[in-house]
């Protein structure tokens, strides 16, 4: 009798459903959608008359020089993230776990790292803009005190520079949360695999490459997923800290979809560049379901 | 007394390894906290003392420059942050709970569409709604209004907490409810006296997460609104620097005052910050 009473009625889960599903259809899927039907014409924000262009957003597109230069960032971006924050961070977090110091000082040296992701992006930004300025900046002040004042430079300023000099501090905000994320699927980890390696003889780095690895698969999978589509979206670090300059050194597609369409007002454009952003997180976000559905079979 | 001799028994090398473990640790910690210190010290400096010594500690703690930062907008933005991150946070919960209640606790035609539209929602770039959300917000006549932040944001916060509330729902045992039923409670019931007060835990946590990423989110907030009186910290703390001439230690006092309340939030509520965290693996 009960279980009909659940089965039955539908109009009462739809009713409990219904805000939520119509929040995400105006707001989510019918920009999403709109999007591709707005980069097929050329208009502005203060003369929205659309005027059919077809595909000559996309040919633009694929001849812009500035595109390949944002495409190429952000596949440098993509990949020193992983660097830091898959790598890295299953090191650091393993190390952490190991027990070769104390539980107090692991979880004081854990919550300290996760602190920067806690900042808000500006803050995150302005702070260091005046790290990396030449007059203020600690770094080419730190780099003359040991004796490497010749590396000193004004990193953002310098075209060969700027865009390392940003990726530099999204490692810095993130590393620690990436971290945590492996702390946590390391402690799931049955604490007798470990013991009985240990009785076996295994030293903790073959522990590490024997055990932990492998057992903390799904994570690093979602992880390096989560990393690689963040760096195709990175839109609001840069715009703080260069607005993709010096002369488009740093451009990413993200800032420059928002330059092209709300500084140069050239929206359909803009809605083409967009498509792109689209279309390459779909793909990698499609590649993740995957990965994710055979890492849970295994 | 005992662990020192244990210790003193330990192989040198596993002496040495502690020692390099907490040496690299420590270096890792004071990259990660030093600019913060180095914000805070710097928000107590005249702007000749920051350009002459910017390691140095201040000579006199200018708390002026915390009332400047307050006075010439900070008061504004955090007013507004407050209010759209309270309103957002709410209505995120609010409606996230109960589409998670629907899809958790029920079975009906046409529920696997509905669950994939909700998730679907993971998949899709806010950057890439951006432009025709800008119209849409313009025709809806609530473009350069809190709503223009809240609702934006809102939507695209329901796909991850429904997420993370489903989750926790679906490992309720049925019997409350179905004693509830049984009592003669009916859906709305069971739902404010059963399944709420058992999920809290999670709620909270996905809550907190919700609430700081609209804290600091930047770039609905960045778009959607152009008068300086709706600005939220984020968003202000920009203009706000450009306006008082660079006198860096008001702008960074501003900063400071941007950062602390979200530094606080996660010390107090580290616990039920991780579990969400780790129930769900997504940043930023």
């Amino acid at each position: 009798m009960v279980r009909r009473w659940f089965t039955g009625r539908t109009i009462i889960p739809l009713l409990f459903l219904a805000p939520a599903i119509i929040a995400l259809l105006i707001f989510v899927y019918l920009p999403v959608v709109e999007n591709f039907y707005y980069s097929l014409f050329r208009w502005s924000a203060i003369d929205p008359t659309l005027r059919f262009v077809g595909l000559e957003n996309y040919r633009r597109l694929l001849s812009d020089p500035i595109v390949l230069r944002s495409v190429i960032n952000n596949v440098l971006y993509a990949v020193i993230s992983v660097a830091f924050q898959v790598y890295l961070a299953l090191v650091l977090a393993a190390i952490l776990e190991s027990g070769v110091i104390s539980r107090r000082l692991a979880a004081f040296f854990r919550s300290a790292l996760f602190l920067p992701s806690v900042l808000a992006i500006t803050v995150i930004g302005v702070t260091w803009k005046l790290m990396y300025s030449p007059e203020i900046g600690v770094i080419n002040q730190v780099l003359r005190a040991i004796g490497l004042g010749s590396l000193a430079r004004p990193w953002l300023g310098l075209e060969n520079t700027a865009i390392y000099a940003i990726i530099g501090v999204s490692q810095w905000q993130w590393t620690g949360y990436m971290m945590i994320l492996f702390i946590v699927a390391i402690q799931a980890i049955p604490r007798e695999l470990f013991e009985s390696a240990t009785i076996d003889g295994a030293n903790r780095i073959q522990q590490f490459f024997h055990i932990t690895v492998p057992s903390v698969r799904e994570t690093t999978l979602v992880n390096l997923a989560v990393t690689v589509i963040g760096a195709f979206k990175v839109f609001d670090i840069v715009w703080v800290m260069t607005g993709g300059g010096p002369n488009h050194a740093s451009e990413v597609l993200g800032n420059y979809m928002y330059r092209v369409g709300f500084r140069n007002d050239e929206m359909g454009y803009a809605s083409a560049v967009a498509a792109l952003i689209f279309v390459i997180t779909f793909i990698l976000t499609f590649i993740q379901l995957r990965i994710g559905r055979t890492g849970k079979e295994a | 007394m005992s662990s020192i001799r244990e210790r003193a028994r330990e192989p040198l090398s596993e002496k040495t390894t502690r020692v390099l473990v907490i040496v690299l640790f420590s270096i890792l910690v004071v990259i990660a906290i030093y600019p913060i210190i180095w914000l805070v010290i710097n928000s107590f400096k005249s702007n000749v003392e920051l350009f002459t010594n910017s390691m140095g500690l201040p000579k006199t703690l200018r708390w002026a420059n915390y009332e400047r930062a307050w006075r010439f907008g900070i008061a504004r933005y955090m007013v507004n942050s407050v209010v759209v991150t309270a309103a957002t946070t709410f209505l995120v919960a609010l409606l996230s709970t109960m589409a998670a209640y629907a899809l958790s606790r029920f079975r009906f035609r046409g529920q696997g569409v509905l669950l994939y539209i909700v998730l679907g929602g993971l998949m899709l770039a806010p950057e890439v709604s951006l432009i025709p959300l800008f119209r849409i917000l313009v025709v809806l006549r609530i473009y350069n209004t809190y709503f223009a932040m809240i609702l934006p944001i809102m939507a695209f916060g329901i796909p991850f907490t429904t997420f993370l509330i489903r989750a926790y729902m679906l490992g309720l045992p049925k019997d409350f409810e179905e004693a509830a039923v049984i009592d003669g409670a009916n859906a709305l019931g069971i739902f404010r006296h059963v399944i709420v007060p058992l999920s809290r835990p999670i709620i909270a946590s996905a809550a907190l997460l919700q609430a700081m990423h609209v804290w600091n989110e930047f770039m609905f907030s960045l778009t959607f609104i152009e008068s300086d009186r709706l600005k939220t910290l984020p968003i202000g703390i920009m203009a706000f620097s450009s306006t008082l001439d660079t006198n860096w230690p008001v702008v960074i006092a501003g900063l400071v005052m941007t950062a602390v309340p979200m530094i606080v939030l996660f010390l107090l509520t580290q616990r039920a910050f991780i579990r969400g965290l780790t129930a769900g693996g997504v940043k930023g």
